[in-house]
């Protein structure tokens, strides 16, 4: 009887996946009927893999799942679609060269006499899809020429049109501006008023505080609980977000920071859907410290790491090694300044998967003369280097022919980091560098970029991972909208729920303070 | 000698053979729109017309109908199709190699199916007989305009019938469900996918219907064109159908014009090397040329292209 | 799985999948025949054996004709493994085959030079002119993103037509009756490895040495990796610094380069006066020799064995019984099919076994930290 105002309940959901990884332990999660519900946490807290079990994208390893009170299992997106669960998805599934009207009956084309479209039907169904549901959208422009905001009430309707009582949105507003949101939240309480379910995937307190019912927490794949909107703070909500389970502990002698080596000023940055990434970020980065930048994924690391090896050009602002400038300068350039970068995509940028450990370890040097006699290879010389690297670097495996591929997760980031570390740099950017992989590797890692600070190089760290960013780094920079929010040059003394607070946009520190993060 | 080259083009005789050596590189131009449009690249278009020319000629021979002989040749092409597909989708051959596999089989393989199915060697030479080739059309009032009416009528069946398939295509593509299914499948896999397309069935489909058209290519060559089929006859229609499709945005009416200079090039070509002191050879050049040319002036603009419709993007943004 | 086991599965699948491709020949075969029995005598065996009153003994003319003809598709060959490898699908090799043998005759006939540094000086001006010429769908491919597949499609009809056009109004010996070329001079000829009728010049050595200087080249040196690196994963190879645009051009020219030494080589090894007057073929044949090896120029010279042993197979079964040569073309076009769908086939058992590996790794090792925590 009580669980007939309920139209989810997912109870115990595990999922562990193949390489071991427990994405979601024990979890429960219930909507009431008609209700708005933000299903929050950081990115890898285990939000999306449990929208992704609800919408039948994957399957629980244990659990169960019951819609309507009945139980169900749900093994595709048809499957779940049937059951009236729609999905809208950060990334838009829709096709650019056709209408709004062809994108919303896709599938399902009405036609005469069978293999002609009735493209007045299809124009007919979406303005009455459109009214119903008030989400105006233009039925006959091409999706390409749309603005985001539009797109997205597209795939709205299209789930709707399906039959979907129960909408799940991704990280909505990550592609929207202001405006664009006012309006999705005006539709989002008209929808919640005609009777239908919304489960809202974010991390942003103040539209959460705005709009939500209820809200789950989820934190490291466990749920920390229910709780009514209303009745809570921004900063409890903040503190069940993010906060550490357990303590690190990384054994480093105190950093005595030199000359600064890296020096970003005032950069800034508009992206292709007119969203400011980069908002006037100014740091520097000195010999001998880990400086970590601490912040929730999306606030502009992406694009900041992207301008520091040329990934990516900034609109304006500067950012230079030693003096020598390295916006829009070629990889090989940046290389020749000692700048190294272990890439948060290692498999796309950090490694070639079907060459060996040994080609891969040489892909930043093998036209060095110490590794080369006259038109040849030294093999005896790469031989060399690329055994003591696995050597030193530990990594697990048969022999240095082995396909990279073929290592695990944890090893093939070795392989990443044996080569970029070994170069003898004196600026690292490490990119997420122990996300993913199993604990061994993983404080391999950290302990090799203690080592190679306390050396003298200058550490770069930019990690979701909140134990990693506080313990590893010796001071460290909190980005939100892509700005320095706070600047903290002693991190042993930091508190969590504080960490929360900046890295939620809930505080900021004056200018002054940040400012001293430039060292100049 | 620019006179003499204004004079020469101006005429409606040559007209009409533009349009007649159009044909053959429009059918198979088409076939690549719709395997593009479905995001499966068909380089073995080659290589079916050559297989469908042949069979075209051997099912007309054998039933003495030359509308068996088309019929036959586009069904050939059809089945050709499906075996790219079943290859490049099913066991992963990459399309490409399977492409190149089609044409080595147009090349000599060819010449053995000859051999295997009639115990000649090399060409068709004997079996073919007027009655079997494709029959030309005079359209009734057409034909009398002055100019126009001997450019356009007078062709074989087959030369209408492409150049109304380029409208026929057109309405498929943009008229239909199938149509829209294909876009979708092309441009974005994943959102066809998550509407319940079955991506696999929707590339099959395109690539039959791109082996249907080559299939009508070869058989216009053999069954009109040349009136018989040799080895080696299809001489890189097949590729330059692809630059075609490159320049014609991969729209069947672009495709339909990018087709029409092709077939202006050959035309000048076969024009050209009548005249006195003029190599044949240096003239059989002009439509590879004009290909690379044409490839490079839409790669160029393709560029540029983009790089307006970035702007555009952009400033729709803001 | 071990790799041994690995190596040993991926010969299996790589046998099966030339068995598969005989097999489609074969069918033909029978279905074309009326002596199917004789033919397959002569496709299997009859390249290197003649029986003779019921005695198998082993063919050596027929045999060295097979090395003979192993020439310019062992070049084509290493050509296509260069390119292929930086993930160029260039296509141009058959032209520049013709090319390369047409200016090397031209240097064999107009210059006059010592006899051994002759056939040498018209191979390197070859060898040169086709690498320069692969500059234009290497360079439209990198600057403007040009198809590199059509553009060496289209190129190869160009060059066809150019060499025939000079063939024919500049360089023609008209006393001769078939189109062709005055006589090389007797100092350029490439001489024979082995007297008699099978043509197996020195050209032969000549090839297989290339055959270890390209595998040094791919696997021994700094741009032959760099071609192998890009052709796994471009934006790795970009971001660890390399110049991936001038590698790509290199490829196409070393292709280039290749296969004109092939033209020449065959050329002037085989011939006194050029005589091609359409595009050989060798280039379709480098790619089949290609596939076969994996684009690893050591199995070049087995895989051109191979091809040649089957082409000649080909021709002894349309000589003396009644199916056409032609077949190669058609056995060539199944083994593509099938060696280059079991390749795919593999990758997905790999993904199995890559993730079984990778799982027993992983426990393997949490096993490992859990042990040392619990000794701590």
């Amino acid at each position: 009887m009580e669980n007939d105002n309920f139209v989810v309940q997912m109870k115990g959901i595990t999922k562990v996946y193949p390489n071991g990884i427990a994405a979601n332990r024990s979890v429960d999660f219930s909507v009431k009927k008609g209700e708005i519900h933000a299903l929050m946490g950081e990115n890898g807290a285990g939000k999306s893999t449990l929208m992704k079990i609800l919408f039948g994208l994957e399957q629980p390893t244990e659990g169960e799942i019951i819609i309507n009170g009945e139980q169900v299992v749900l093994s595709s997106p048809t499957v779940a679609i049937s059951k009236g669960i729609g999905m809208v998805h950060q990334h838009f599934m829709l096709v650019p060269s056709l209408t709004v009207a062809e994108n919303i009956v896709l599938g399902m084309v009405p036609t005469r006499n069978g293999v002609l479209v009735d493209y007045k039907k299809a124009i007919e169904i979406t303005q009455e899809v459109s009214q119903k549901y008030n989400l105006q959208v233009n039925p006959s422009a091409k999706v390409m020429d749309i603005p985001v905001g539009m797109k997205q009430k597209v795939e709205i309707l299209k789930a709707l049109v399906r039959g979907a009582k129960i909408l799940i949105l991704d990280e909505p507003t990550a592609v929207l501006t202001t405006q664009e949101t006012t309006e999705l939240f005006k539709e989002l309480i008209s929808l919640k008023e005609q009777g239908y379910t919304i489960v809202f995937i974010s991390h942003k307190l103040k539209e959460i505080k705005q709009i939500t019912d209820r809200l789950t927490i989820m934190r490291g794949g466990r749920s920390m609980g229910v709780y009514e909107t209303a009745a809570t703070s921004e900063q409890e909500i903040s503190r069940l977000m993010v906060g550490r389970d357990v303590l690190l502990n990384v054994e480093k002698e105190r950093s005595q920071p030199t000359d600064t080596v890296l020096k970003v000023r005032n950069l800034e940055y508009t992206n292709k859907w007119n969203k400011k990434m980069l908002d006037n970020l100014s740091f520097s980065v000195r010999r001998g410290e880990i400086l970590g930048i601490a912040g929730v994924e999306g606030n502009g690391q992406r694009e900041l790491v992207e301008m520091l090896f040329n990934l990516n050009t900034p609109d304006g602002g500067t950012a230079t090694v030693n003096g020598q400038n390295i916006i829009n300068l070629s990889q090989d350039k940046i290389r020749d300044n000692k700048v190294s970068l272990i890439p948060e995509d290692r498999m796309t940028y950090g490694i070639a998967d079907i060459a060996s450990i040994e080609e891969n370890v040489i892909s930043d040097r093998f036209t060095q003369k110490r590794l080369n006699s006259g038109p040849l290879f030294n093999m005896r010389m790469i031989h060399k280097e690329s055994d003591q690297l696995i050597s030193d670097y530990a990594i697990l495996c048969k022999t240095r022919k082995q396909q990279v591929k073929m290592l695990s997760g944890g090893n093939i980031q070795k392989v990443v980091v044996a080569r970029e570390l070994s170069s003898d740099p004196i600026l690292i950017i490490a990119d997420q560098p122990t996300r993913g992989i199993d604990v061994g590797a993983t404080e391999f890692i950290r302990k090799k970029l203690v080592e190679l600070s306390r050396a003298g190089a200058a550490v770069l760290l930019i990690s979701a991972d909140l134990n990693e960013v506080m313990e590893l780094s010796d001071s460290l920079i909190v980005i939100y909208g892509g700005k320095v929010v706070a600047y903290f040059d002693d991190t042993s003394t930091l508190d969590d729920i504080v960490m929360g607070e900046y890295m939620l946009g809930l505080k900021h520190q004056s200018p002054e303070e940040i400012e001293k993060v430039c060292h100049d | 000698m620019f006179d003499q080259f204004l004079s020469t083009i101006l005429k409606a005789d040559f007209l009409f053979s533009i349009i007649r050596i159009t044909a053959p590189i429009l059918f198979a131009a088409l076939g690549a729109v719709v395997a593009e449009k479905a995001g499966v690249v068909n380089i073995g278009l080659e290589g079916i017309m050559s297989i469908s020319a042949l069979f075209g000629v051997l099912f007309s021979y054998w039933t003495q109908s030359w509308l068996v002989g088309v019929l036959g040749a586009l069904v050939i092409g059809v089945i050709l199709g499906l075996l790219m597909g079943f290859f490049a989708l099913k066991l992963k051959t990459d399309i490409i190699l399977a492409g190149i596999a089609i044409n080595m089989i147009g090349g000599g393989g060819t010449i053995f199916l000859l051999y295997m199915f009639t115990g000649m060697r090399g060409n068709t030479g004997a079996l073919v007989s007027q009655n079997i080739l494709i029959p030309t059309v005079n359209i009734p009032l057409i034909k009398s305009i002055p100019i126009l009416g001997e450019v356009l009528s007078g062709h074989s069946v087959l030369t209408y019938v492409a150049f109304i398939l380029v409208f026929v295509m057109a309405a498929l593509l943009y008229k239909t469900s199938l149509g829209l299914n294909i876009r979708a499948v092309g441009e974005n896999e994943h959102a066809a996918e998550s509407v319940g397309i079955s991506v696999l069935r929707i590339k099959y489909i395109a690539i039959a219907i791109s082996g249907a058209m080559a299939g009508l290519g070869g058989a216009f060559m053999s069954m009109y064109y040349s009136q018989g089929w040799n080895s080696g006859m299809i001489a890189g229609r097949g590729f330059i159908a692809l630059a075609a499709q490159a320049m014609g945005r991969g729209e069947p009416v672009g495709t339909m014009l990018s087709s029409l200079l092709f077939g202006f090039a050959q035309a000048l070509r076969t024009k050209v090397s009548g005249l006195q002191g003029v190599s044949s050879y240096l003239v059989s050049l002009i439509p590879y040329v004009f290909t690379i040319v044409g490839l490079v002036i839409y790669a160029i603009s393709t560029t540029k292209k983009v790089r307006r419709y970035r702007e555009t993007q952009v400033k729709a943004a803001e | 799985m071990t790799d041994r086991r690995m190596l040993v599965f991926n010969v299996l699948r790589g046998a099966a999948a030339i068995f598969l491709a005989l097999t489609v020949g074969f069918i033909f075969i029978i279905l074309s025949s009326d002596e199917p029995l004789t033919a397959l005598r002569y496709l299997l065996i009859g390249p290197i054996f003649s029986i003779r009153n019921g005695i198998l003994s082993f063919n050596t003319i027929s045999f060295y004709t097979i090395l003979a003809a192993m020439i310019p598709t062992i070049f084509t060959g290493l050509a296509v493994c260069v390119m292929f490898s930086a993930n160029q699908f260039n296509l141009a090799g058959e032209g520049l085959v013709m090319l390369g043998g047409f200016i090397g005759a031209l240097c064999a006939i107009y210059l006059k030079m010592a006899a051994g540094l002759h056939p040498v000086v018209c191979v390197v001006i070859a060898a040169i002119a086709c690498g320069l010429v692969m500059l234009i769908p290497a360079l439209l491919k990198v600057k403007l993103g040009a198809s590199e597949m059509v553009t060496s499609l289209m190129l190869n009809y160009i060059i066809m037509f150019i060499v025939l056009h000079f063939l024919n109004y500049n360089f023609a010996d008209r006393s001769k009756g078939a189109t062709q070329t005055f006589p090389f001079e007797a100092t350029a000829q490439i001489p024979a490895l082995v007297p008699g009728s099978s043509k197996l010049s020195w050209g032969f050595i000549i090839a297989l040495i290339f055959v270890v200087i390209v595998a040094l080249f791919m696997y021994r040196t700094k741009w032959g990796y760099a071609i192998r690196m890009i052709g796994i994963n471009q934006p790795f190879s970009k971001y660890s610094g390399m110049k991936v645009g001038a590698t790509i051009v290199l490829s196409q020219i070393i292709g280039g380069v290749l296969s004109g030494m092939g033209g020449s080589i065959e050329v002037l090894g085989r011939y006194n006066t050029y005589l091609w007057r359409e595009l050989p073929g060798y280039g379709w044949t480098g790619i089949t020799i290609a596939i076969l090896a994996k684009n690893n120029p050591i199995f070049v010279p087995f895989a051109a064995f191979f091809i040649a042993y089957l082409d000649k197979g080909c021709q002894l079964m349309s000589t003396y019984s009644d199916v056409p040569s032609e077949m190669i073309d058609i056995i060539q076009a199944a083994i593509f099919l099938f060696f280059a769908a079991e390749q795919f086939l593999a990758k997905y058992r790999q993904k199995v076994v890559v993730k079984n590996t990778r799982l027993e790794m992983a426990k393997a090792e949490t096993r490992a930290v859990s042990t040392e925590r619990r000794n701590a």
